[in-house]
């Protein structure tokens, strides 16, 4: 009798033997994507290094980059850091208000705020952000109306990701089930107190990962606003010395690096975020 | 001499569109009673318990509780402030708990009194460690729910109701989302509720709970409450064929 109950359950030795074999598999694949991404690293740069290899009469040339032009003009563009930084956590947080605002007025029961909310989204999910951007620069001067780049960036930034992120929040709004507001009525809490209190902070932690990738894909899109001419950012700065002194190669290069290790930081940040959220009370 | 009654159910009507729900149902209950709620699945008897603190709005009719009368037909902000009076004596404990999952166990059980009272915190926090302990869940008041047994979240969701100091607890069905071997610890808590005075309405499947602790039981089928008596007497001698049948089928359901 006792042995067959032994079969059945595992000895803790050999299940914890079992979960190291399994976090070890891991790790080793973990390590294998790693060094493989540092073999791809040393590729790119391979082909941009300017080297003639001669290879049985056949010579191949990898693409040369001035490299006098890009220690002349890191700084240069990489002073465009903030200028991206700041117009994207600008966005981020008007799209954030525009957000809250249309997934309530989703939830109205009062036809025009409804109507309202459901008319926004519509509108600007149905144009192009380019054009967003440039209707904001360009045509609303012609009404009188007269923004710099980086408010009509900012505004057009914060409609358009506002629009998309209304879409999050109203599935953060209904994770939250109808119990919760039923306990929260039942304590005497006005429907406003349910909000704040009960529904609001859950439908927030529902919704702070997308936010977090809204957030970084922001910062790519703020490259955008470079279009209007006024905003100095990293894309503008780099099309700018890439253009006038024919070198929009190493420009871009130096762009597209900056715009990535940024991207990777974020992810970093938002992934331990997001980490934490699980881990918690949910 | 007659008391009057903490709760005052008078021809209470409940459409649910074209369904009439409840069927002018009148109904007293007595301070410090102790009032089973038993039917059918379908009868109507959440509908009437969330009446009483208007989580379900009544079509017609009156809703007294602890003297503070709400005709179902007011309206405007004089009414929002009868229901919210209203709730605010009504404690109400629900089948799935409803506990908040943001908040710590502590937490759940102080918002009430903070938010909706005003209570400063520190009075809160004593009143609801006093509740906690009663219910035999002051060692979880910092735990998260999530990590709470259902028979724990239960309990809790009892002190937190309990902390809103209300003179009537409402309870819908509240160990029917129960594993089998964690029911007698919140029954257990109900009942030492019950003997420390409290006016119950338990809406309830648990027969045993009923026999032993309720003074009455009443029946409700159709929207209509069709027996009520002492829990002794119901259960040895219905006189409604209806219940007759009730009681046989929970008895054949306990083997
Ligand atoms: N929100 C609603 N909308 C429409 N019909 C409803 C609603 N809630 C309940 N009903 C209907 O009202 C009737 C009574 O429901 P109620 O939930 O009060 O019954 P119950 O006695 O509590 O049943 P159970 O034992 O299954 O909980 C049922 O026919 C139900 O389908
Ligand atoms: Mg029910």
């Amino acid at each position: 009798m006792a042995s067959i109950t032994n079969e059945g359950q595992m000895p803790a030795s050999q299940a914890e033997l079992l979960y190291q074999a399994q976090l070890r598999k891991e790790r080793v694949f973990r390590m294998h994507v790693g060094i493989s991404w540092g073999v791809l690293f040393l590729i790119l740069i391979f082909l941009f290094s300017g080297q003639h290899i001669e290879f049985g009469g056949f010579t191949f040339k990898t693409i040369n980059v001035d490299s006098e032009f890009i220690f002349k003009n890191i700084t240069f563009i990489a002073g465009g850091l903030g200028q991206t930084l700041l117009i994207s956590v600008l966005s981020i947080l008007f799209a954030i208000v525009m957000a809250l605002f249309a997934a309530l007025g989703r939830l109205s029961k009062f036809p025009p705020i409804y109507a309202l909310s459901t008319f926004y989204v519509s509108l600007i999910r149905g144009t192009p952000l380019y054009l967003q951007i440039f209707f904001f620069f360009l045509a609303l001067p012609q009404l009188g109306i007269v923004l710099s780049g980086i408010v009509s960036g900012v505004l057009a930034l914060g409609l358009n990701y506002g629009a998309y992120m209304s879409e999050t929040f109203r599935a953060g709004l209904s994770s939250v089930g109808k119990g919760q507001r039923e306990a929260a009525m039942a304590l005497g809490m006005t429907p406003g107190q349910t909000m704040m209190r009960i529904v609001l902070p859950q439908a927030l932690r529902f919704a702070i990962p997308p936010m977090g990738n809204d957030f970084i894909s922001m910062t790519k899109d703020s490259a955008l606003v470079s279009a209007t001419g006024f905003v100095h950012e990293l894309m503008w700065r780099a099309t700018k010395v890439g253009r006038a002194q024919f070198n929009s190669l190493e420009a871009l290069i130096m762009a597209a690096m900056f715009y990535w290790v940024m991207t990777l930081i974020l992810t970093y940040f938002q992934s331990k975020l997001e980490a934490r959220l699980s881990k918690g009370d949910r | 001499m007659p008391v009057s009654p903490i709760v005052k159910i008078s021809n209470l009507d409940k459409f649910f569109g074209r369904l009439h729900v409840l069927k002018n149902i009148s109904l007293e209950v007595p301070e410090r009673q102790v009032i089973c709620l038993i039917g059918r699945s379908g009868s109507g008897k959440s509908t009437l318990l969330r009446c009483i603190n208007f989580l379900e709005e009544p079509s017609r009719g009156k809703i007294e509780v602890d003297g503070i009368q709400v005709d179902a037909e007011g309206k405007g902000k004089e009414q929002r402030k009868l229901i919210h009076d209203v709730r605010l004596k009504t404690g109400m404990v629900f089948q799935e708990f409803n506990l908040f999952p943001h908040m710590s166990v502590l937490e759940n059980v102080i918002e009430g009194p903070v938010t909706v009272k005003g209570m400063d915190r520190k009075h809160a926090i004593e009143l609801a460690e006093q509740n906690l302990d009663s219910v035999g869940m002051l060692f979880k008041k910092d735990e998260y729910p999530l990590r709470l047994s259902g028979g724990q979240k239960q309990r809790v969701a009892i002190a937190r109701a309990l902390t809103m100091e209300p003179r009537v607890m409402l309870f819908d069905e509240p160990t029917s989302a129960l594993d089998p071997e964690l029911i007698g610890e919140v029954l257990n808590v109900m009942k030492k509720v019950a003997t420390e005075g409290m006016t119950m309405i338990v809406v309830t499947h648990e027969m045993g709970f009923a026999r032993d602790v309720a003074d009455r039981v009443i029946v409700m089928s159709d929207g209509e409450l069709i027996e009520d008596a002492n829990p002794d007497e119901l259960f040895s001698n219905p006189k409604d064929p209806r219940t007759q049948a009730l009681i046989d089928r929970y008895r054949s359901g306990e083997q």
